[in-house]
């Protein structure tokens, strides 16, 4: 069983819908009826050969090829299978997965494996805002599963998150971790500002310093003990998270006392700068 | 999340014995609000008027306002979200430290003496303007002064109120909320009105040139919205209906004048405070109203063929 691969062969002009491009949608599908799978450009219905060049037939693992930065909802509740993007992808990519792993070779936008349940999604570029978040006016962000961002982020990640691991490789910008209610945050590069507003529980664990809301107070300065398991857990995703005493301990500052909230921000302190403050 | 808080003008204008301004400057911006509502007014619950008030001022630098204010608060500029936070915490009574407060440029003495002049007062107002809800932060800005006034109701009465500007922003929203469900950033492109601001927010979709088509009414967003979105309105066919010349009707392909509504068209206008008013028209105009022109394209529109019922749908592997 080969992959389905597809290729983009016309640039739309307004942003197009393809909740179809998922592994649960086309597995057992022919070639002929994939096809003719709709997908929605602003408010006309069109096919998905209209866009792609497609090869490929019943298979869960899809290969897409092609700048897909207009290209909404790819993965979509997604449960099952391997999504692999070459080029950029637009917004909403993998929201509401339960399963299965998507793998962008460039950047995404916003919406990045919002409200997902399971499953594992790597962006290896930059992505938008509101990974792994809560829709607007809904109470539950990311229930589970993983993503990795190696780039940067934009506003809001894990915005209401309730459990799941979310790892950013370079700065997220304002507002990492709001209104979290669990799950976990590492961010390899450091956030801008107000990181952790409005947190209920959760962790973040930053290794770079950042800049603190008032809200949150210091609490101690240790190695926690679990920081060495999780450690193990990232390592299989190619992530080192500094654990060892003689390397430097982490801050542990506790909040957002606004809530008041029971979170936790780790902000790893290396030995050099833990001996000289 | 707290939701949103409030009440009439009319009701502030009776009973507020406290009210704030965060991020405003009303005695510019709004002249008449002072005088018709919010401070000077007798009212049945503050029979002395201005006396019965407290009015506190919370912005970057002084303004004209801060003349009628009891207490003035400078504070620094984009920490807004930190000192609301801070007073989040205060009112629940969680213990905050001098030294974290002093990034905010306030005293923790000036926030606990705020949070208790609130819990002291009957009936609490919170106006918020631009200087909150349009810098760094912004709908968390606006979020968090939402959420403090819910909040506060555990103890009083307490609302909180955006200061809105531009004629009838707040009909449009209210207009949108009990047609669709949600106030602004709507989306019918699948026949049914999806919500996500950010997405489909009109300065978003302009910026990132989502839109290839643009009808404008009732406002000048050339006059207003960034560049990248005043040069993607330049781009596309965009169509005003206005009554005069402005920024976006000299960029627009099709500029239609019509009549002003309030001085010579009929229709309704919505308070602040989302109370309808009824304008009745004084003059004549030669000019058509905006909702015949809107009603003459809809019947254009609606004679070409239904694109719906070819098959618009592709709603199959909807969740």
């Amino acid at each position: 069983m080969s992959a389905i691969r597809l290729t983009l062969k016309e640039q739309p002009g307004v942003p197009l819908e393809t909740e179809v491009l998922s592994p649960d949608a086309l597995a057992d599908l022919a070639h002929d009826e994939i096809r003719s799978l709709p997908v929605q450009l602003g408010k006309r219905r069109r096919r998905l050969d209209d866009f792609f060049e497609i090869e490929g037939e019943r298979s869960d693992e899809i290969e897409v090829h092609g700048d897909l930065s207009l290209l909404k909802w790819i993965g979509r509740g997604m449960s099952r299978g391997r999504l692999t993007i070459h080029g950029n992808v637009g917004m909403h990519l993998g929201a509401y997965m339960t399963g299965g792993s998507i793998e962008v070779h460039g950047d995404a936008g916003d919406w990045v494996g919002a409200e997902m349940g399971d499953g594992l999604i790597s962006v290896h570029g930059n992505a938008g805002g509101q990974i792994g978040a809560a829709y607007r006016g809904s109470p539950t962000g990311m229930r589970g599963g993983t993503i990795v961002i190696d780039g940067s982020t934009g506003l809001e990640v894990g915005m209401r998150m309730k459990k799941g691991t979310i790892v950013i490789g370079d700065t997220a910008k304002d507002f990492a971790g709001l209104q979290m209610k669990g799950g976990n945050i590492v961010l390899l590069a450091g956030a801008e500002l107000r990181t952790g507003a409005w947190m209920i529980r959760g962790t973040i664990i930053s290794l770079k310093p950042i800049a603190m809301l008032p809200t949150f107070r210091l609490a101690r300065s240790y190695n926690p003990e679990f920081l060495r398991l999780y450690a193990r857990f990232l390592s299989g995703l190619g992530i080192t998270l500094p654990c060892a005493a003689d390397e430097g301990r982490y801050d542990l500052y506790s909040g957002d006392v606004s809530v008041p909230g029971k979170g936790e921000i780790f902000v790893w302190q290396p030995a050099e700068a833990a001996a000289s403050r | 999340m707290g939701g949103k808080v409030s009440c009439t003008l009319g009701e502030v204008k009776n009973r507020a014995d406290f009210v704030l301004y965060w991020g405003g400057n009303p005695a510019e911006c709004h002249p008449r609000h002072f005088t018709k509502y919010a401070l000077m007014p007798k009212g049945r619950f503050v029979p002395r008027g201005r006396k019965d008030r407290t009015m506190v001022l919370v912005d970057i630098r002084e303004t004209k306002s801060v003349k009628a204010a009891d207490i003035f608060l400078q504070i620094r500029p984009g920490k807004d979200f930190e000192a609301l936070s801070i007073l989040r915490a205060l009112v629940k009574g969680q213990h905050v430290d001098e030294k974290q407060v002093a990034e905010t440029g306030l005293t923790l003495e000036q926030l606990t003496d705020l949070v208790d002049r609130m819990k002291r007062a009957k009936f609490g107002v919170m106006f918020f303007g631009m200087g909150l809800s349009m810098t760094r932060g912004k709908h968390m800005n606006s979020a968090s002064i939402l959420t403090l006034a819910a909040e506060l109701n555990a103890y009083t009465k307490f609302v909180a109120m955006p200061m809105r500007g531009h004629g009838n922003v707040t009909g449009a929203d209210v207009v949108m909320r009990w047609t669709t469900g949600y106030p602004f950033g709507v989306n019918f492109s699948r026949g049914y009105p999806r919500y996500n601001p950010g997405e489909f927010s009109t300065v978003d979709l302009l910026v990132r040139g989502d839109v290839d088509a643009a009808l404008i009414l009732g406002a000048d967003p050339g006059a207003t919205m960034p560049q990248p979105a005043i040069d993607h309105l330049a781009r596309i066919p965009t169509v005003v209906l206005d009554p005069k010349v402005t920024h976006t009707s000299r960029l627009a392909r099709v500029h239609i004048t019509t009549a002003v509504t309030g001085i010579s068209a009929p229709g309704t206008g919505y308070r602040m405070d989302e109370i309808p008013l009824p304008l009745r028209p004084a003059l004549r105009s030669p000019y058509p109203t905006d909702e015949d022109v809107v009603r003459r394209i809809h019947q254009a529109v609606a004679e070409k063929p239904d694109w719906m019922a070819a098959g618009g749908q592709t709603t199959t592997t909807q969740i």
